[in-house]
């Protein structure tokens, strides 16, 4: 009995769920209790078990036998697994309490607010702890589900609606992808237990197939965690409330694509990951990394800045992973939950206090009406441009090292995003947080409340300490992590220089943001600045293109087809052929009871012809 | 599950416990209401339904035929919350609802077929078998034509008893060629191995198997004795509607099971002789699949539509028969389980949707899904799990069906060539019909005056019930 106590991670976010949609919609607060009891007693369970319970391997369920194979859903309980499950359980536990403060007044259901919360805990919880793909494809879907829930929380309105059918819709893509690639490993592996792949391979080291299978899962990655081509859904996610955007949307499920994928190299081996594979999956890594810090220095929005930046760190994880620095995507992946969860929460809290005003170039002066939450963010920004001494540093210092053994160029690419990164969360401070208020909105803003300020101080702190070695090698999310010592070479130069060049570029042309609005924006106006607002012109291109123009000539097509052959030659003829079989019965069925009799006695008679006939 | 005892000889009065509880239940309401004129008549059903739950625990166990008299009792105890929940109809019908005498009957009636269901299922040879089957059968006329005022439901208790009649006829002509043959009532394979041997015998039994199966596919509601199914679903009351569908059906089952288990012993030892049996079997099998799940394409009527989907079910479990493996009787009551919870969960939300709309159409669903969303939701689950979506008990009962076909017939048969692709054709075509109670559930728009429907706390919570049963079967590999 006792080893099955892990099953609770996934059975109370499930029960909690359950509670507040059903039962408790109309009692807000009690299913608010209930969501936040749930998280809590997980993350209680997830440190008994980081401090040494052990209750042995909960049993695996076969769901159902399928021949030769069964579909069975078990839990994996390792260091990767646990320690992970310590970041969502610990950032979600808090973004259930901040959610207290956040949602506090707002007109909408909240019990359904904080049942998608506990959907997403349990369906996050599916794919850190699933000891197969299957178990891990169920959560995929799952995760999907929630955050289209919660990205539409406001679902009256039009564009937060809009931004979770484009969410869902463009994880679907990835998600096919990935379908095809667990199946391709079921072929190759012959399982899809990740404690039964390891020297199970059916094919040589380096084979096309293999790198076909890599790349297909490695397609849902590319949805779920949001990396070029299929970003596009992140930014417009924003429009959920922002304590979602910290849980759902910065630190935990976007980072769910890096978690599966060092979870298939600590289980295939890393001699499984074909080169190809690697190029592919670091090349689109860095080039994620390097678009989405371009977008971010244009951006207004408070919350579209930090999602592009999410981008961009997501960027840096899958990087890793293609250099197959596992440790060093899993550091990152571990520091940015935290400093990430942080820079969001307190951005909630900033939105709040303004009024629901998201718009940078509409605040102004914040530094002194509300210090304490300022200064958290400030601390998470010091972490995420990586000033030495903060986590940030140490992790973005591992990936560069990384980087730096293995691929110059991407090295380079590596400090560029940083610089960029340096500038624009520089640009955001400068311009919120310095300087007069510019509306009356940012004059009128206050300190937050404390169900707001405690989550917060406490991310602070995680986001300074985290990466110091005394916590990190207890806590990253890989089995055997040990910090390397911190050493003066060129990584920690390159990172130093990339931090001067972006801050003191940003200093020099925003520092003077008093008399700056968003119509002065010294660089606003020339034409990269244009195209990088308008974020590349890859969303347009999508609508416009690929949506409207593609779809144009699918419809036309098909309408060819529906009209000339299904319609047409199927339907009709069907329809005839239905409508005559239907006449049929429908005479022998019109309810006179002679007919009845006339059917079964002869369909009698029949049956006893074929038991002669075959006997 | 152990197998169904056919050696064993002898009856004890303790197997007949339920069917005597139930018997003088049903004398005892029937007494009360004639004798007691001040009693509460509402308590009827009430009672009736709580001593049913009752013998569903009593009878409990992991015996095949515990397991089947508690799914009876239980789904009768169901069929009479039911009746409780329609008694406005009821008194409306008996006595124009000016007073509620005079209809104890619709509860002890019930309650006698149950008893004969109890009986037939204890029953190891043709004479207690036939007796139980009608005492069932004479029951279920009587219910069909309760409602004597309504045209339909008269004629449904007229056409169920011609019907009816022919088909015992069929039965009773069975048990004496059965008889003829191999001199005894008892289906002990060895006498039917000896009948099957001899040279002048063979072609008697063949007959007698013929018109018992016959006369049985009339209770289990397959082709060709199928027709009486739409009818009488959609005239008779529809806590009738649902315990035809549901207790009777199991009875059917329960009968063809004891009727085909001597040829599923011998089916390794004369494999040969019984390839008549298969391809009738699964011809029949077929012809059911095709005959209700294409019937149920047009119909508008939901009572209807449960009919033809209560005959395309029947052809899955048929499926299981043609097998003639002794592994069949769980699967069996598995695929009964499912189907059964989730029919008497679409019939419970029809009666209450037929007392306040007054319209059994599928139209009548309309709108549900705005007004009252969380019953919608479970009206929802009910119709997932008859069409078979995953995650219902539906679903796996579906693929055992499947399963049972494809890897348990010795070898690849030629019946499994022609007969899967029918299964498919019939699996996809339930997800048209039954889909069209959802359509009209979550798709349609409501009318100017409708009202939110009220769904009595009776109704909702035996929906809950059944819901979280059908999710918790269907998600956790608990039966299949």
């Amino acid at each position: 009995m006792m080893q099955n106590l892990p099953w609770l991670f996934l059975v109370l976010p499930l029960v909690a769920a359950a509670a507040d949609w059903l039962v408790l919609a109309r009692r807000p607060r009690v299913a608010a209790c209930v969501s936040i009891i749930s998280a809590l007693a997980t993350m209680a369970l997830c440190v008994a078990y980081l401090c040494g319970l052990q209750t042995g391997a909960p049993d695996s369920y076969v769901w159902f036998p399928v021949q030769g194979f069964d579909l069975s859903l078990g839990l994996l309980m390792d260091a990767l697994s646990m320690k992970m499950m310590l970041v969502v359980t610990g950032i979600g536990a808090l973004v259930h309490i901040f959610s207290l403060g956040y949602m506090k007044g707002d007109p909408s259901n909240q019990s359904r607010y904080f049942a998608g919360l506990s959907i997403f805990m349990f369906s996050m919880s599916c794919i850190v702890l699933a000891n197969s793909l299957i178990l891990t494809f169920i959560g995929w879907e799952m995760v999907g589900f929630s955050s289209y829930l919660l990205i539409g929380h406001w679902y009256h309105k039009d564009s937060a609606a809009n931004a979770a059918k484009k969410a869902f819709i463009t994880n679907r893509v990835g998600d096919f992808g990935f379908l095809i690639g667990i199946l391709l490993t079921l072929g190759l592996f012959d399982s899809l237990h990740y404690a039964d792949m390891a020297g199970h391979m059916k094919v040589e080291a380096g084979s096309p197939v293999l790198t076909a299978a890599l790349l297909c899962l490695f397609c849902g990655a590319v949805g779920k965690s949001a990396q070029f081509p299929l970003h596009v859904w992140l930014p417009d996610a924003m429009e959920g409330p922002t304590p979602v955007s910290a849980l759902i949307h910065a630190a935990t499920m976007v980072a769910a694509g890096v978690y599966m994928l060092v979870r298939l190299q600590v289980s295939m081996g890393l001699d499984a990951f074909t080169e190809t594979a690697c190029c592919v999956i670091a090349g689109i890594g860095a080039i994620t990394a390097l678009l989405s810090a371009l977008m971010a220095t244009q951006q207004d929005d408070i919350k579209r800045v930090l999602a592009y930046s999410t981008l961009s760190q997501l960027g840096y994880m899958m990087m890793a992973v293609g250099l197959l620095a596992g440790e060093a995507a899993m550091f990152h992946l571990y520091t940015h939950a935290w400093f990430k969860a942080l820079l969001f929460l307190a951005a909630g809290a900033i939105i709040v206090r303004c009024h629901h005003e998201q718009d940078i170039w509409k605040m102004g002066g914040l530094r002194r009406k509300m210090p304490l939450t300022v200064l958290c963010f400030l601390a998470g920004t010091c972490a995420l441009i990586a000033v030495p001494g903060f986590s940030g540093f140490f992790s973005k210092e591992s990936i560069l090292e990384a980087a730096w053994e293995r691929s110059m160029p991407l090295f380079v690419l590596g400090v560029v995003v940083a610089a960029l990164t340096t500038f624009y969360m520089v640009r955001l401070c400068l311009i919120a947080f310095c300087g007069d208020a510019r509306t009356h909105e940012a004059e009128q803003a206050q300190e937050a409340s404390p169900t707001m300020l405690v989550p917060l101080f406490i991310l602070a702190v995680l986001a300074i300490i985290s990466g110091y070695g005394f916590v990190a090698d207890q806590l990253v999310p890989y089995a055997g992590f040990h910090t390397s010592n911190a050493e003066w070479g060129v990584t920690f130069f390159a990172g130093l220089g990339a931090l001067i060049v972006g801050g003191g570029s940003a200093w020099l042309i925003y520092g003077k943001s008093k008399t700056l609005s968003s119509k002065s924006d010294p660089v606003g106006a020339n034409c990269v600045s244009q195209v990088l607002r308008r974020r590349l012109y890859i969303d347009a291109f999508y609508d416009h293109v690929l949506v409207d123009g593609v779809q144009r000539w699918f419809t036309f097509l098909i309408s060819c087809l529906d009209d000339g052959v299904i319609r047409r030659l199927i339907g009709q003829g069907l329809a005839l052929l239905t409508a005559w079989v239907g006449r049929l019965l429908g005479r022998l069925q019109g309810g006179s009871l002679r007919n009845y009799t006339v059917v079964t006695s002869l369909g009698v008679l029949i049956l006893m012809l074929l038991l002669i006939i075959f006997f | 599950m152990s197998t169904i005892n056919l050696i064993s000889t002898s009856y004890t009065w303790e197997q007949f416990t339920p069917t005597f509880v139930l018997v003088g239940l049903a004398l005892l309401i029937l007494i009360a209401d004639a004798f007691l004129p001040r009693f509460n008549k509402k308590v009827f059903p009430i009672l009736g339904a709580l001593i049913s739950t009752g013998l569903a625990c009593f009878t409990a166990g992991s015996s095949a035929s515990s397991l089947f008299s508690t799914l009876a009792c239980a789904a009768t105890a169901v069929c009479l919350l039911m009746a409780y929940d329609y008694r406005k109809l009821v008194y409306a019908s008996v006595a124009g609802g000016e007073h509620e005498d005079g209809a104890a009957e619709f509860t002890a009636l019930p309650l006698l077929a149950c008893a004969g269901v109890c009986a037939l299922i204890r029953s190891r040879d043709l004479i207690m078998l036939f007796v139980a089957l009608e005492t069932v059968t004479l029951a279920s006329y009587a219910m069909a034509g309760y409602f004597r005022r309504n045209q339909g439901s008269v004629e449904a208790g007229v056409k169920y008893l011609i019907l009816g009649a022919v088909s015992t006829g069929l039965l009773v002509m069975g048990a004496a060629w059965f008889f003829g043959t191999t001199g005894s009532f008892r289906g002990d394979p060895r006498f039917v191995l000896a009948a099957l041997c001899n040279p002048h015998l063979s072609a008697g039994i063949l007959v007698s198997m013929g018109l018992l199966l016959a006369g049985i596919f009339f209770k289990a509601g397959a082709v060709p004795m199928h027709t009486w199914i739409p009818d009488v679903y959609q005239g008779a009351p529809t806590p009738v509607s649902a315990f035809l569908a549901v207790v009777s059906k199991l009875a059917g089952f329960v009968a063809l099971l004891i009727i085909l288990l001597p040829f599923v012993y011998l089916r390794t030892t004369v494999n040969d002789m019984m390839q008549g049996l298969i391809v009738l079997l699964a011809v029949v099998a077929a012809a059911t699949l095709l005959v209700g799940n294409l019937g149920a394409i047009p119909q508008q009527n939901t009572k209807r539509l449960l009919g033809y989907s209560s005959i395309g079910q029947a052809g899955f479990i048929l499926v299981f028969f043609v097998t003639l493996q002794p592994t069949i009787i769980s699967p069996v009551f598995n695929y009964l389980l499912a189907y059964g919870i989730a029919t008497l969960m679409a019939f419970f939300a029809l009666a209450t949707l037929r007392m306040q709309r007054g319209s059994e159409d599928i139209s009548a669903f309309r709108g549900l899904g705005k007004s009252n969303p969380r019953t919608a939701f479970m009206i929802t689950v009910s119709f997932a799990s008859l069409a078979g979506v995953p995650l219902t008990a539906g679903f796996l009962a579906k693929l055992s069906s499947f399963q049972a076909l494809v890897s348990t017939l010795i070898r690849p048969h030629h019946v499994v060539h022609w007969l899967l692709p029918i299964m498919i054709i019939c699996a996809a075509s339930g997800f048209y019909y039954y889909f069209k109670v959802l359509r009209a559930m979550y798709w349609d728009q409501p009318q100017q005056n409708d009202a939110p429907v009220t769904f009595s706390p009776l109704c909702t919570a035996v929906l809950t019930a059944g819901t979280l049963l059908l999710i918790v079967l269907g998600v956790i590999p608990l039966l299949f």
